[in-house]
């Protein structure tokens, strides 16, 4: 189908785009969730502010113990980084389950988390790497944890003329375990539900537990209760399985034709113990 | 499809939470996006709202209606729009209970979806009719009791 | 003297690549939207987003008034356009009146409203989002027990029953069969309904010539000269001055055996305008508004003898009609009926249908069109059947098949099968699968809690339509060859391919027959100004019955070809072999070439002969043919999460005589692709508004590769007896055949949860909720 009829405009700086977007034009980074949205004339943004060719915004640096990642770096140089691959596998590991290879090309990570679809993959790995977002605009800018970040459905805390400009992310010391397990939706290859785990052990037993959980419920989350329930625990199956009874933190489930809430609730106690396990074995 | 769920407690007592959902100056401006409620009939209002959620934004024609009214208990409300994305209603029974000083509420109902919004967005109906609902309570708490 | 003669490699039977592929893979093939005409404008259709309504009033000034729009027609515009036409003729068959655009009331979520032409197509859309329709949204109904029940909204206010038709057909004596049976079982089975989803939607280009009186309307269609038939009707247009083309064709599977309004709103607006149109369906439109498959609601009764024995079979079929007729829809489901025996040689059937009006888009023809509802039916029952008597599912068909003596086998529906030997063709299967081993490594799995299983499917297939008494607008097939006067040779066939190879196919059998190199033959199709008239191509028919037709042809040609041999080598006798005509007394020898050119230069013309090389065939089947054969999958289901893994995959398929392996192997799995679709992920959903929920392939779960498991496919090879090539036929025997064997391998596994049944789709959450409530 066919779009409303706008006006593009593809900056050739990161300052003139946010000054164009303080006057009110949306931005396009990828176009994979915005695009076919404006086909089927559910969107219809009169000027769009094309971030894509920006190379301000597309790089990933290793900085003093952190992975800095430009907004609008695709999901492929995500998935192809040998410097995350190495340094942060979550990350990789998460972005080789986006979508096919075609979104992969072109949509960014930037994107991807400013649209905060309920069912994204990002959302969890960030929620477990306690990734830190950075939201710019033309009159400054501000660092905002990712559990302050995903706020409700499509809800996220970036003001009307911000953009995310930059996701940063810890790189581990040690042996870190980190895992992303997804149930497919089949038709759209969105996440029915997605668990990311990264964790530590020290002794035999948990030392670091951070889970993010995706598609379950409105946003994501993170699972601070099975966190808390692991913490100093065993390292084993079983206090895996104890602790992901808690993984719905009482949230309530979403329900659609795929997946009724009751089946969402069993697939993230089933998720969530695979990520663990998964995650654990990694981390010896 | 059916929606059901609880909202958060609101800062004053079922009487008066009753009260202010039954005033169309007050669901005018707790209804998200609503830009104009007038009123066509004996609990009938004529909705005018723009729904705006994410990069998805739509103008809406339609009305809302207040029935079966157990004061300060329960009552239904239809709130029902079209427009050129597509056309919704929500149909549903509200039940007011008394919580930590403040009220409750429990909305049961049915959301329905049809047109473009239909195809891009079945899975998005459950998360977004709660958002909506939410947002609803959000901005009725902020009421002056 | 003696003569070496060069023995061309014969190449029927083996894996020639496709002449079509370089055309298609480098994309420079004509597809429907390729076309560009000058001065042509673009369509785009209004349509209801209501799936019951009246309309109250439709005002398109706005739309009109936008610049670039040519023009904007309603209902009332085309009121002097015939219906939309049903080619199906059932007893009692109401007919509701379908016209192009809608009158007064809206029937379905798509149904067409209004039109707006303009000069390109983002006009076209912005102008279809101008124009404004009133509705008064009806109650509408979805489902078809629903639409039965007392009370229910009617689709069409003249027929409150929602009853389209009802049909009824009785074989032998089933009363009598089930009052002496010791098993009766019962159970009711859906097929749900499908979205065809062709890679390519639907397309028009039409252009009218005034000064001519000459329409020329380009469709993506697999069935160009009957649309050319229908469509002049419907325009009251004189036939022979009207073209239609089918242009590269991406995909139909049945769907675009039809007739659609579409295609004849454009050529009445490119007749009203004066101008060329197009109207390119979106994805979007093709799921709402092109026809859907399947759509039954089935009770079946099955009544044995405690060893074994079927002897009966009862069946009730609830069809989805949708709110409207198509071409085919009503007869589809009688298709269903006459293969509700399966391979089995049981004598009682009864059979009873009641199409039923919903207010949803037409169900009519889609890869295998009521064949794979009534195999799949059989297959389960022959399966619960097994399980009630505890008797392996591989032993109780073998029981009870039609043996291979049998042939021609008269069927208690009225069929006559063709040939067959079922019982090789299932233990082919059961020995490559391994079957009794897979069964003892079942019950260890079974032992450790694994959800193993194994699921069989023997099935049977009616197809190459067909006998034209049998067949709606005829079932014979066309061919002409002409060979040139270079020896160059075209052959011009009656039937439409859409991606099934024929280019190659017949270029095979030419080639074998006049002994000429394959690049020497070009294969012609699609232009009604080109290929003499033909029926199309549909029912897995266009080996058996457009191939037959072009090997009688060729054999037409060879025999003049002798004629001018015996001429130009001025003696009596004369052998055609490898492309050369050589007198078998002296050995000298003329080829294809110099024969074609004495034709045409006539010098000297064989006695009672005329000039030119060229011979035309049309081909009436005596019957259909019955390809068959025996899929076995095995699956494990993960309990946790009810994820279905499809361990291995063995089809052994008996489709006659092969004539290029490489097409069939690509035909076969695709259907079992399909089939597997229908299993385990695809489901066309409406909500009781008529809604269509599963509208985008967002929701709708379409087979993808890497879900796909590896077919270890082989054949067994019975030829059918009622075409001279010896095919039967082999389109949709894959998903015929996939469908049954994937859910009783499920069913299988979940049997020592006691489950019986499940319906399709066989969904992850379904098999956890049965797997879940077991454990509980």
């Amino acid at each position: 189908m066919i779009t409303n009829p706008f006006d593009y405009t593809a900056p050739a700086s990161l300052s003139e785009a946010l000054a164009l977007i303080a006057g009110g034009a949306k931005p396009l980074a990828g176009g994979m969730s915005l695009i076919p949205m404006m086909k089927l004339r559910l969107a219809s943004p009169e000027h769009l502010v094309d971030l894509g060719r920006l190379p301000e915004l597309n790089y990933i640096r290793d900085e003093g113990g952190e992975i800095h990642i430009g907004a609008g770096t695709t999901h492929y140089d995500i998935e192809s980084s040998p410097l995350l691959r190495g340094k942060c596998p979550l990350l990789h590991e998460t972005a080789t389950c986006i979508g096919d290879i075609q979104v992969r090309n072109r949509g960014t990570i930037g994107g991807s988390i400013a649209h905060a679809d309920p069912a994204a993959d990002y959302p969890a790995a960030l929620q477990a790497l306690e990734a830190k977002i950075v939201l710019r605009s033309s009159s400054g800018e501000r660092v905002v944890p990712t559990t302050e970040f995903f706020l409700d459905t499509f809800t996220t805390a970036l003001e009307p003329n911000e953009i995310v400009s930059e996701i940063v992310v810890p790189t581990e010391p040690g042996l870190t375990g980190t895992s992303y397990k997804k149930f497919y939706q089949p038709a759209s290859g969105f996440a029915v539900v997605g668990v990311a785990a990264r964790v530590r052990q020290e002794g035999g037993k948990f030392s670091l537990v951070r889970v993010g959980v995706t598609g379950y419920a409105g946003s994501s989350y993170r699972a601070v209760s099975v966190e808390e329930a692991l913490l100093g625990k065993p390292a084993n199956a079983e206090s895996i399985k104890a602790a992901a009874a808690h993984a719905a933190e009482g949230r309530d489930a979403n329900s659609d034709l795929h997946a009724s809430a009751a089946y969402r609730g069993g697939l993230l106690v089933t998720y969530m113990i695979r990520a663990l396990t998964s995650a654990l074995e990694r981390s010896s | 499809m059916k929606i059901s769920g609880t909202s958060k407690v609101l800062p004053f007592p079922p009487e008066r939470a009753y009260q202010l959902m039954q005033d169309p100056e007050v669901l005018a401006k707790a209804i998200p996006g609503c830009e104009r409620l007038e009123k066509t009939g004996e609990d009938e209002y004529r909705l005018k709202m723009k729904m705006v959620l994410a990069s998805l934004s739509g103008a809406f024609d339609g009305k809302v209606r207040l029935a079966e009214p157990v004061p300060p208990s329960s009552f239904r409300m239809i709130v029902e729009g079209s427009g050129k994305i597509g056309f919704m209603k929500g149909d549903g029974v509200l039940t007011l209970a008394a919580r930590d000083g403040g009220t409750e509420v429990t909305y049961d109902g049915d959301a329905q979806v049809g047109g473009t919004m239909a195809a891009v967005g079945n899975r998005l109906i459950d998360t977004t009719a709660k958002l909506l609902i939410k947002r609803f309570f959000d901005k009725l708490a902020e009421q002056s009791a | 003297m003696a003569t070496t003669v060069t023995k061309i490699d014969k190449l029927v039977g083996k894996r020639v690549r496709r002449k079509e592929d370089p055309r298609l893979i480098t994309g420079t093939a004509t597809y429907v939207d390729d076309i560009v005409i000058p001065a042509m404008n673009h369509a785009a259709v209004v349509r209801s987003p209501h799936g019951a309504a009246k309309i109250k009033s439709i005002d398109i000034s706005k739309a009109a008034e936008l610049p670039g729009v040519v023009a904007v027609f309603v209902g009332a515009d085309v009121l002097g356009v015939g219906t939309v036409p049903c080619g199906a003729d059932l007893p009692g068959l109401r007919r509701p009146v379908h016209h192009i655009l809608a009158q007064d009331r809206v029937y379905f979520v798509g149904h067409p409203v209004a039109v707006v032409v303009a000069s390109n197509r983002y006009i076209a859309a912005d102008g279809a989002d101008l124009v404004e329709v009133e509705y008064e949204p009806l109650q509408a109904v979805t489902d078809v027990e629903k639409a039965l029940a007392d009370g229910a909204p009617a689709v069409h206010p003249e027929w409150p029953d929602n009853k389209a038709f009802t049909f009824s057909q009785t074989g032998g004596e089933p009363d009598k069969a089930f009052a002496e049976a010791d098993v009766v079982l019962k159970q009711r089975i859906i097929s749900q309904r499908l979205v065809p989803n062709p890679m390519e939607t639907r397309g028009v280009v039409a252009e009218w010539r005034q000064a001519e009186r000459a329409l020329t309307i380009y469709t993506s269609t697999q069935v160009p000269h009957l649309a050319r038939t229908i469509l002049a009707g419907m325009l009251g247009l004189e036939e022979h001055r009207m073209r239609v083309v089918a242009p590269e064709v991406g995909g139909g599977f049945g769907c675009k055996l039809n007739i659609y309004a579409e295609e004849a709103l454009m050529g009445f607006i490119a007749m009203r305008t004066g101008r060329p149109v197009k109207w390119i369906e979106s994805r979007r439109e093709n799921f709402l508004t092109t026809i859907h498959g399947r759509g039954h609601v089935d009770y079946y009764e099955i009544a044995a003898k405690r060893d074994g024995t079927i002897l009966g079979l009862r069946l009730k079929i609830i069809q989805d009609i949708g709110a409207y007729h198509q071409l085919l829809t009503p007869a589809i489901p009688t298709l269903s009926v006459l293969m509700m025996p399966g391979l089995y040689n049981f004598r009682n059937i009864q059979a009873d249908i009641v199409g039923t009006f919903t207010n949803c888009v037409p169900t009519d023809a889609y890869r295998g069109a009521g064949r794979p509802e009534a195999t799949y039916g059989i297959e389960r029952m022959v399966d619960i059947l097994a399980a009630e008597l505890k008797m392996d599912p591989a032993e109780i068909r073998l029981k009870n098949f039609v043996s291979k003596d049998q042939f021609p086998f008269p069927t208690a529906t009225g069929l006559n099968y063709d040939s067959g030997d079922y019982h090789a063709t299932l233990n082919k299967a059961l020995t490559e699968i391994g079957y009794s081993d897979l069964r003892e490594k079942q019950a260890e799995a079974r032992a450790q809690g694994k959800l193993m299983g194994i699921g069989i499917s023997t099935y049977g297939e009616i197809c190459a339509f067909g006998p034209s008494p049998a067949t709606p607008a005829g079932g014979w097939e066309s061919a002409t060859v002409k060979v040139e006067p270079s020896g160059k040779v075209t052959v011009l066939t009656g039937s439409s391919p859409h991606g099934q190879g024929e280019e190659t196919t017949y270029a095979q059998i030419a080639a074998d027959e006049l002994g000429v190199p394959l690049d020497d033959i070009v294969v012609l199709h699609g232009d009604t100004s080109i290929v003499q008239y033909g029926i199309g191509t549909f029912g897995s028919r266009n080996t058996a019955v457009g191939g037959s037709a072009l090997y009688y042809a060729l054999q037409d040609i060879k025999e003049k070809m002798k004629k001018f041999g015996a001429t130009l080598l001025d003696c009596d006798e004369v052998e055609f072999e490898n492309g050369k005509c050589r007198d078998t007394k002296s050995g000298k020898e003329v080829s294809v070439g110099e024969i074609a050119g004495a034709s045409y230069r006539a010098m000297k013309l064989p006695p009672g002969t005329d000039p030119g090389l060229v011979a035309t065939k049309f081909w009436e089947p005596p019957n259909f043919t019955y390809p068959f054969g025996a899929h076995i999958i095995v699956s494990e289901i993960d309990r946790e999460t009810g994820h279905i893994n499809i361990l291995r995959y063995v089809a052994v398929d008996d489709i006659g005589n092969i004539l290029n392996p490489l097409l069939v192997d690509g035909q076969l799995h695709g259907g079992a692709a399909q089939g597997l679709g229908q299993a385990l992920w695809e489901q066309a959903v409406y909500d009781d508004n008529g809604q269509l929920v599963t509208g985008e392939f967002m929701d709708y779960a379409m087979p993808r590769a890497r879900s796909m498991p590896w077919i270890e496919s082989s054949h067994t090879c019975t030829p059918s007896p009622v075409n001279p090539l010896g095919v039967k036929g082999v389109g949709e025997a894959g998903t015929i055949g996939s469908t049954p064997a994937m859910v009783n391998s499920v069913i299988d596994a979940l049997s020592p949860l006691g489950v019986r049944h499940v319906d399709m789709p066989l969904t992850p959450e379904k098999i956890w909720k049965i797997v879940a409530e077991a454990g509980a």
